[in-house]
C-alpha cells in the first residue's frame, strides 16, 4: 500500500478521500488555489501545496503544477476525486510517464470512454443496447437533417465530450434543428473545448440509472448494483438512491443491468472504480449512455447499502491489490438516499450563493452521514461550484431511508447564504417522489406546477414574529474573516474528534 | 413595534413588546388577529427557539435589508419586514415605481443576452444569462415593460451588483 498520497481536488469530495486516506494510515497531501487557503480540506490535510491563483484553470486544472507537487512531496500516487483532472488522459498519461500512480483507470481507457462516440461503439461491440443515434460528431447542418430525419424527433443533442449537461439540448421539430445544433455546439466548445455534437433519439420521461463497477489490474471485475438519479434539474442530479426503487420491484433488471456495466467496462480494459450509466424507458428497457471513469458524487449510496468503502478499493486497487469481493458475495442491504446541498437560492431560480456561512447545524443520529466541505466561518468561493456538502440516509426500507433524511434535513441548517435545504425538504414530502413515480424531467416539471406545500398556521404567524424581531437587531457586522483566523476555533477540535 | 411583513407574497401587520417574554398581535385581511405571549430566544446566530401555546418551534432566519426567508421545519417562508411608517412615507414620495435596474447577483461573465433595446418583455422573461460559480443564470425581467437600455456585453466579465438592463 502507499505510504504518501496527494489528493488533486477540493470541497467535499477532497475531505471524502482525506479521511479515507487517514483511515488507512496513508499520509496526504492537500492541493489549493488562493481562493482555498483556508478551505477544509487544506485543514485536515497532512501537507498541502499552493499550485496557484483561484481560477481552476490556473490551479485545480493545472496538471503540471499538480503532478510536481506530487513528486516535491514524495506521494507515490494521486487522487483525482471527482471534475478537474479526473477524467483527463492526458494527466492520467503524465503520471503513468512520471512514475506517480493514478488512482482511477488506465489513461487508455478514460481515453476511450471520454469520447461518447467511442464509448458507444465499444457498448454495441460488447452486445449492449444504445439510445438510436448519430455514430460521429455532426458537423453541418444538412448532416444534422438527414440523421435527424432518419432516426425521427423528438431528438437530443449531445457535446461529444461533455457531460453535466452542458451542450445538450431537446429538438422536438425539425425547424429548431438549426438553432439547437449552433447552441449546443458552442457551449460544448465553451465548456470542453470541443465543439463536436451527435444526435441520438430522445427517450421521453427516461430514468436515469447507473451502474457502479470495480475491478481490479488483474482482470477481476464485478458490479455494486445501481443508483437511481432521475431526480435532476437541468441535467443536474440533485436526489440519488440505491437500489432504485424501479429496479427493486424488478429482480432481473439489476442483474441483466449489472452484467451489461460489467461487459462494457471489459471492453474498454477497465480497471478501478467506474460508473456505467442507463436510459432506462417504463417498461424497463435499458440503453447505455456513457461510462464516468472516475469515482461519481453520489458513491456513498452504494457504500451504505453494499458496506463496501469504495475510496478505500479504489487505493487497494492502484496499488496493485487483488480486489478479494466476489460477485456473488456483494449484499444489498436496505435503502440508502443522498441529498446534494448546493449554495444556491431555491426561491430565485437556484441562482448560486456564494459568500461567508455564519452558522451550521448538522445533521446527524442513526443512519446518517454527511460529507461536508465547509464550516461556519468559511466563505465559500465564488470560482468553483455550488456543492457544499451531501447528507446521506440508511435506513432498513425505502420509506424508512426517506424519512429519516426528513428528519436529517430538518436538522440541518446553513446560515448566512443561501441554500437548496428547503428545496429537499419539500421534495422528501411529494407523493410521486415518495412512491418512486419519477423521471429524469420530473423536478422541472415540478417546479413549475407543485401544489403549495401544506399550510401550518401556527409556524407562518410565529415566522412573520421572528421575522420581525430579527429585522429590529442590527445585523452583525462581520469583516470578511482573514484566512486562518477563523473564529470557530471549536471547529479544529470537533474534527479531531470526529 | 409594529411591523409589517409580507410573508410568501401575503401582507400582515405584526405588533411586538418585550425582550425574551413576547407580547405579540398578528393581524392579517380577512382572518381573526392572533394575539398572545411567546417564550423566544436567539439560541444561535439567526435561530430562534420559540414556545408558544404549548408548542416548540425551531426558527431559522436569513435577512439581508429586511428580506430573506425564515425556515421552519418543513416550512419556507420568503418574507420582506418593512416599518409601516416608512412604506408610508415610500408610497406618498411616488418610490418603486417605472424603472427597475437587473444587477448581476455576483461576479461573473456575460454569456448570452437574450433581448434588444425597445423590446417589450413579460415579468420574468430571460433577459441577461450570467455564468458564475460553473452554471448559466438568467437573469429575468422583474416587471413587464420595455427594455430600454442593455449595459452588458457578451462575453464580458461583470462584477456583483453591476447593471446588466434597464426595464421601464
Amino acid at each position: 500500500m502507499f505510504r504518501k498520497v496527494l489528493v488533486a481536488n477540493r470541497g467535499e469530495i477532497a475531505v471524502r478521500l482525506l479521511r479515507a486516506l487517514r483511515e488507512l494510515r496513508i499520509a496526504s497531501v492537500a492541493v489549493y488555489s488562493d481562493a482555498d487557503r483556508a478551505a477544509l480540506h487544506v485543514r485536515m490535510a497532512d501537507e498541502a501545496v499552493h499550485i496557484g491563483p483561484a481560477p481552476s484553470s490556473e490551479s485545480y486544472l493545472r496538471g503540471d503544477r499538480i503532478l510536481e507537487a506530487a513528486i516535491a512531496t514524495g506521494a507515490q500516487a494521486i487522487h483525482p476525486g471527482y471534475g478537474f483532472l479526473s477524467e483527463n488522459a492526458g494527466f492520467a498519461e503524465a503520471c503513468e510517464d512520471a512514475g506517480v500512480v493514478f488512482v482511477g483507470p488506465s489513461a487508455r481507457s478514460i481515453a476511450a470512454m471520454g469520447l461518447k462516440t467511442e464509448a458507444r461503439q465499444m457498448a454495441m461491440e460488447a452486445g449492449v443496447p444504445v439510445v438510436p443515434g448519430s455514430e460521429e460528431p455532426v458537423r453541418d447542418l444538412g448532416r444534422a437533417l438527414t440523421i435527424a430525419g432518419e432516426i425521427g424527433y423528438p431528438l437530443m443533442l449531445k457535446a461529444a465530450a461533455g457531460g453535466g449537461g452542458k451542450g445538450m439540448r431537446r429538438v422536438y421539430r425539425e425547424a429548431d434543428l438549426a438553432a439547437a445544433l449552433r447552441d449546443a455546439a458552442s457551449e460544448a466548445q465553451r465548456s470542453f473545448n470541443n465543439g463536436d455534437v451527435y444526435i441520438e433519439k430522445l427517450v421521453e420521461n427516461p430514468r436515469h440509472i447507473e451502474v457502479q463497477v470495480l475491478g481490479d489490474k488483474w482482470g477481476h471485475m464485478i458490479h455494486l448494483g445501481e443508483r437511481e438519479c432521475s431526480l435532476q434539474r437541468r441535467h443536474q442530479k440533485l436526489v440519488e438512491e440505491c437500489p432504485s426503487p424501479f429496479v427493486a420491484m424488478r429482480p432481473d433488471l439489476r442483474h441483466a443491468m449489472g452484467e451489461a456495466a460489467v461487459r462494457v467496462a471489459r471492453a474498454g480494459g477497465y480497471y478501478n472504480a467506474g460508473t456505467v450509466e442507463f436510459l432506462v424507458d417504463g417498461d424497463g428497457r435499458f440503453y447505455f449512455l456513457e461510462m464516468n471513469a472516475r469515482l461519481q458524487v453520489e458513491h456513498p449510496v452504494t457504500e451504505l447499502v453494499t458496506g463496501l468503502d469504495l475510496v478505500h478499493w479504489q487505493l487497494r486497487i492502484a496499488a496493485g491489490e487483488r480486489l478479494s469481493v466476489d460477485q456473488y458475495a456483494v449484499r444489498w442491504n436496505g435503502s440508502a438516499i443522498e441529498c446534494r446541498i448546493c449554495a444556491e437560492d431555491p426561491d430565485n431560480n437556484f441562482l448560486p450563493s456564494p459568500g461567508l456561512i455564519r452558522q451550521i447545524e448538522r445533521p446527524s443520529g442513526p443512519g446518517v452521514r454527511l460529507d461536508s466541505g465547509v464550516y461556519p466561518g468559511w466563505t465559500v468561493p465564488v470560482e468553483y461550484d455550488p456543492l457544499l456538502a451531501k447528507v446521506v440516509a440508511w435506513a432498513e426500507t425505502r420509506p424508512l431511508a426517506l424519512d429519516r433524511m426528513r428528519r436529517a434535513l430538518a436538522e440541518y441548517s446553513v446560515q448566512g447564504i443561501k441554500t437548496n435545504l428547503s428545496f429537499f425538504r419539500q421534495v422528501m414530502e411529494d407523493k410521486d417522489f415518495r412512491d418512486g413515480a419519477i423521471h429524469t424531467g420530473y423536478i422541472d416539471q415540478w417546479l413549475r406546477t407543485r401544489p403549495p406545500a401544506a399550510e401550518d398556521d401556527g409556524c407562518q404567524v410565529i415566522a412573520a414574529l421572528v421575522a420581525a424581531i430579527h429585522s429590529r437587531r442590527a445585523p452583525v457586522p462581520v469583516a470578511e474573516a482573514p484566512a486562518g483566523a477563523s473564529p470557530w476555533r471549536t471547529q479544529g477540535r470537533e474534527r479531531v474528534l470526529r | 413595534m409594529k411591523r409589517q411583513v409580507t410573508i410568501n407574497g401575503r401582507s400582515v401587520e405584526v405588533e411586538f413588546e418585550g425582550k425574551e417574554q413576547i407580547r405579540f398581535a398578528h393581524r392579517a385581511p380577512g382572518q381573526p388577529e392572533v394575539a398572545g405571549e411567546a417564550s423566544i430566544l436567539e439560541v444561535e446566530p439567526g435561530i430562534y427557539s420559540v414556545l408558544w401555546s404549548g408548542r416548540s418551534f425551531e426558527a431559522r432566519v436569513l435577512l439581508n435589508a429586511g428580506k430573506g426567508v425564515v425556515d421552519i421545519g418543513p416550512h419556507h417562508y420568503r418574507v420582506e419586514v418593512a416599518d409601516p411608517r416608512e412604506l408610508a412615507a415610500a408610497s406618498t414620495a411616488g418610490a418603486g415605481a417605472g424603472r427597475q435596474e437587473i444587477t448581476a447577483p455576483m461576479p461573473g461573465r456575460v454569456i448570452r443576452i437574450l433581448v434588444e433595446e425597445g423590446q417589450p418583455v413579460q415579468a420574468g422573461q430571460g433577459i441577461v444569462v450570467v455564468e458564475a460559480m460553473k452554471m448559466q443564470n438568467e437573469m429575468q425581467s422583474p416587471k413587464q415593460g420595455t427594455v430600454v437600455s442593455i449595459r452588458a456585453r457578451e462575453g464580458a466579465s461583470v462584477a456583483a451588483s453591476e447593471v446588466l438592463a434597464v426595464v421601464e
